[in-house]
């Protein structure tokens, strides 16, 4: 083949980079084997297992060195655009701003497997420095992970179909073969700039959110592989405390992370929420309840003794369902059941994040099948009043519910199956959230319920007479508390109800337990405080999506069938979105909205529409508070369809709710020429209706008297005005009185106006025969700019986030309580 | 066999009970012929918009009403109704499934998911133009 010159490009870097992921690769391999052999020869040869364990270190220093060499050497070609890089080219541009130069890591999947892996570096030497005992056997396990993590980053080939891995530095030029640009040796010059990075990752939470959930799924492995450690060994002494306090830190960051998720999504997407059952969502909420439930069986183990093999299972199983969420989430197997639109990976990924997922589980099978007979355990039972006993059966509903969810979101996956065995080709439900909220509601109902209970018992056997009384004083103050509640937020669902007398429970006794049985010492309040922030978090839940009220309510249009149970519910359901006129104000709920107009920032891509909410007294029309929100929108950004936009919503926060707003629809400034609005006919009886832009008219009848004063009036004219009520949303607001009338041979009609509304209404023919009359109806003007947006308000939403603050506080607690337990003991021995 | 276990049989058996009750929620991929001979069940239907024809959506009119046609997996024809604003970029779309029911000649749906080109095949027409 004619080798051609190339010119302008920077190779060097690509080269270095690439060395490193080869050089991370190796040494992560040598790390394991020499860890291994650290670890077979312990018992036998002392000596040997020192430098065995010696090479191990210097070759996960080495590894973890060459990572973190792939990692800025990807950031500086993406830093100095060198659009060469297909990764460079394909995830970044010239506009992007420095704070989104780290985003290009997770939109692309290299990137992202590459911040997942130095997690695991810094996680790891960590572990090196503080698993004593255990270190060889954790470490083997750490560096078995990072050669699956390393090996993502290769881009061999075998053959022309395997290929391993895919290489972050590979050129475009190489990726795209096949395009005759690139056999000119300038080809450069005519590549200015890059496709740039995904406008939705173009958001702050974007920044901070896949680090800190990247580092929860990182964090997971530490628990993981202390417990195959542990086993490995045969031995359970050693392995309990660090695993409790990296599981502690595990919980707090990877439920951070997820709700990080929910925060960006509630802020910057718009489907009206911070949670939506997404497949994607799913496949990290199952690893951290399955990682809670292994929480709680640890510290069962810890304290009686009891609940070893299934601690042993549940550690396992959250990791396994780390990379089994990877699996769904990066192969495009979801396909058409997920919004979050990663795009298919291909068929090397997909086996080789089975392959993985298969070594993991023949290790954790296999090490638990040869251990099964030298498990601890405990020959009597435990007592009914003991909180172990509780605390198990919590645990065991956790891994129910976690398998449930997994159930439903591993349709595409188990699907063919199905349709091999009935012929039939199973979709999620239609109605996913409702699917999810009848067995999940129940979850947490018992969650919350077990939760105050569970603490005001005692390991091995409690005092019934002061737990009753403790259970009694709590569940009556949750009464009082739910009643009112119940009342005032108008909650009337008994599921629902429940679930209110659950979160109030758990923050009661929460609260009682803090002060009554802890004393109020802040070291020991983890457990408290977490489960008080759950408490607080599911009443969040409750009030937030149980009153969600859409304000931007159109009662114009066509109503339809979304087969709810009710008409009303089908109309909310179908007028969700409402226009506004420039300048021109609708009725929202106790708000009028008015769209001002539209602007844009330098060096910003997006465009902000102006939209101007007041309240104002019914009685007095007095203006109670009046604000101002700016919904925004990328319109033809890049890579997006001509006139497609990308709307970002603008929220008014207050302590109490939110109103929350985005533009789904605006016009478009090169349709502005064409009149969207002309007279349009309507051929009425009396009392009918007809719709309009924001509320609707009723036709009440003629009247052949008409004020004199009310058009040019000349002796002989035959006049007949008609009556027609404006409505609105909140009523009637206004009369209309088209005029018609006869002058000699000739008709003449008046056109009445109603300013508020743009509003045109003609009497244009009396029809005597059909006893009807023909309106003409006409609103706003041509030049006129409009949005289409909706409003919802989201009541007590900050109770969740205060929730998920108050829970990873918790964890982080009782994470720090129990290091520096061990380091008192520590001193107590020596 | 100690209580714990008689508990967790229980357990387990409820689960399996509410998990294998609650499939009955799933929905199946259909047809337009298929979904039609049970109108008003909520079906998905996987297909393509058809872009010879017009996408009628006015949102001066109505903003929540959306009217275009769509080939289904087995090539038929079938206008659907949509009740909300216009998806972003569904022309662009190389597939949309849509979750709704059959009712009368159309199909009448509440949500749209599409699948987009993937960047790759995009990124060859760019270089396609500037070659």
């Amino acid at each position: 083949m004619e080798q051609v010159q190339f010119i302008g490009e920077h190779l060097a870097p690509g080269k270095l980079g690439h060395f490193f992921a080869i050089l991370s690769f190796v040494m992560a391999l040598f790390g394991t084997f020499t860890y291994w052999r650290a670890a077979a020869t312990e018992n036998k040869d002392l000596t040997s297992s020192r430098s065995w364990l010696l090479l191990g270190r210097n070759s996960f220093v080495i590894h973890s060195a060459a990572t973190a060499g792939v990692f800025f050497t990807l950031f500086y070609i993406i830093q100095n655009h060198y659009f060469e890089y297909f990764y460079v080219w394909r995830h970044s541009d010239l506009s992007l701003s420095p704070k989104y130069l780290l985003s290009c890591f997770w939109e692309g999947q290299e990137g992202s497997f590459l911040l997942w892996s130095i997690w695991h570096c810094v996680l790891g030497l960590i572990v090196m420095f503080t698993a004593k005992g255990l270190e060889s056997r954790v470490m083997t396990v750490i560096s078995l992970v990072q050669v699956a993590l390393a090996s993502m980053l290769l881009g061999f080939y075998f053959g022309p179909d395997i290929k391993i891995g895919s290489d972050p530095f590979i050129l475009l030029r190489t990726q795209m073969q096949d395009a005759p640009i690139f056999s000119q040796p300038n080809y450069l010059a005519s590549i200015k700039d890059g496709k740039g990075l995904n406008i939705l990752l173009q958001n702050y939470w974007m920044v901070i959110h896949p680090p800190i959930l990247f580092l929860g799924f990182a964090s997971t492995l530490i628990p993981f592989a202390y417990t195959i450690a542990a086993v490995w060994k045969g031995e359970y002494k050693q392995w309990l405390k660090p695993t409790l306090v990296w599981s502690l830190f595990c919980g707090g960051i990877l439920g951070t992370g997820i709700m990080m998720g929910g925060a960006w999504a509630y802020e910057s997407l718009t489907f009206g929420g911070y949670w939506a059952w997404d497949p994607v969502e799913n496949a990290s909420l199952v690893p951290w309840l399955l990682l809670v439930a292994a929480l709680h069986t640890l510290v069962i183990f810890k304290a009686t003794g009891r609940s070893f093999i299934i601690t042993v299972i549940l550690m396992s199983l959250t990791y396994l369902f780390v990379w089994y969420s990877t699996f769904l989430t990066r192969t495009g197997v979801l396909g058409d059941t997920s919004v979050h639109a990663f795009t298919d990976e291909g068929k090397a990924l997909y086996w080789h994040l089975l392959v993985v997922l298969g070594i993991l589980m023949i290790i954790a099978i296999g090490l638990l099948i040869y251990r099964w007979k030298g498990f601890p355990r405990v020959k009597t039972e435990e007592a009914i009043n003991s909180r172990e006993f509780w605390m198990f059966i919590g645990s065991f509903i956790l891994l129910l519910s976690a398998f449930q969810i997994s159930i439903t979101t591993s349709i595409p996956v188990w699907s063919p199956l199905a349709k091999a065995i009935t012929g039939k080709d199973v979709a999620p439900p239609a109605d996913v959230v409702k699917h999810y909220n009848d067995i999940q509601v129940w979850v947490a109902i018992i969650i919350t319920l077990l939760t105050a209970s569970i603490l005001y018992l005692r390991f091995k056997t409690s005092d019934n007479k002061t737990v009753l009384k403790r259970l009694g004083l709590t569940a009556g103050i949750a009464v009082v508390l739910s009643a009112v509640m119940a009342y005032t937020e108008r909650i009337g669902d008994a599921r629902y109800i429940t679930l209110l007398f659950g979160c109030n429970y758990t923050i009661v006794g929460m609260i009682y337990y803090a002060i009554k049985v802890q004393k109020g010492q802040i070291k020991k309040l983890g457990a408290a405080s977490t489960h008080f922030g759950f408490g607080v978090f599911i009443l969040g839940v409750l009030f937030s999506s149980y009153n969600k009220e859409v304000m931007s309510i159109n009662t114009m249009g066509i109503m339809m069938d979304f087969g709810k149970k009710n008409a009303s519910e089908n109309a909310r359901e179908s007028m969700e979105n409402v226009l506004l006129y420039k300048n021109n104000p609708v009725v929202m709920g106790e708000y009028t909205a008015t769209f001002l107009g539209d602007s844009t920032a330098e060096n910003d891509p997006r465009i902000f529409y102006k939209v101007a909410y007041e309240r104002r007294d019914t009685a007095t029309k007095e203006l109670k508070e009046s604000f101002t929100l700016y919904p925004d929108a990328f319109v033809n950004a890049k890579g997006m369809e001509e006139n497609s936009m990308s709307p970002n919503p603008d929220s008014k926060h207050y302590l109490t709710r939110d109103i929350f707003t985005y533009v789904t629809k605006a016009y478009d400034p090169k349709m502005k020429k064409d009149d969207t609005s002309q007279f349009k006919s309507h051929k009425v009886h009396e009392g009918d209706t007809v719709f309009t832009n924001d509320g609707y008219l009723i036709f009440a009848g003629l009247n052949p008297n008409v004020d004199a004063n009310a058009y040019p009036h000349q002796p002989g004219d035959v006049a007949v005005s008609a009556t027609v009520f404006a409505y609105n949303t909140n009523g009637i607001t206004d009369t209309l009185h088209p005029i018609y009338y006869i002058r000699g041979q000739y008709a003449y009609q008046v056109t009445d106006t109603l300013k508020a509304s743009n509003l045109y209404a003609r009497l244009e023919n009396i029809i005597p025969d059909d006893k009807a009359v023909e309106l003409t109806i006409k609103q706003s003007s041509a030049d006129d700019d409009y949005i289409v947006m909706k409003a919802l308000i989201f009541p007590y939403i900050n109770l969740v986030w205060l929730g998920v603050i108050i829970m990873s506080l918790g964890f982080f607690l009782a994470m720090v309580n129990r290091i520096t337990k061990k380091e008192k003991e520590k001193a107590a021995t020596a | 066999m100690k209580r714990t276990h008689i508990i967790l049989l229980v357990l387990v058996a409820a689960a399996v009970t509410i998990i294998v009750s609650q499939f009955a929620d799933f929905s199946t991929y259909e047809t337009f012929a298929s979904a039609s001979k049970e109108p008003g069940k909520q079906y998905h239907v996987i297909g393509f918009l058809d872009n010879s024809k017009p996408f009628e959506y006015d949102p001066v009119k109505d903003p929540n009403h959306c009217t275009f046609y769509v080939k289904d997996k087995a090539g038929n024809l079938s206008k659907v109704v949509f009740n909300g604003a216009k998806p972003t970029d569904i022309e662009k779309s190389e597939q949309i499934v849509m979750t709704g029911t059959m009712q009368g000649d159309a199909f009448r749906c509440n949500k749209i998911q599409m699948k987009c080109p993937s960047k790759y095949q995009n990124d060859q027409v760019v270089i396609g133009n500037a070659s």
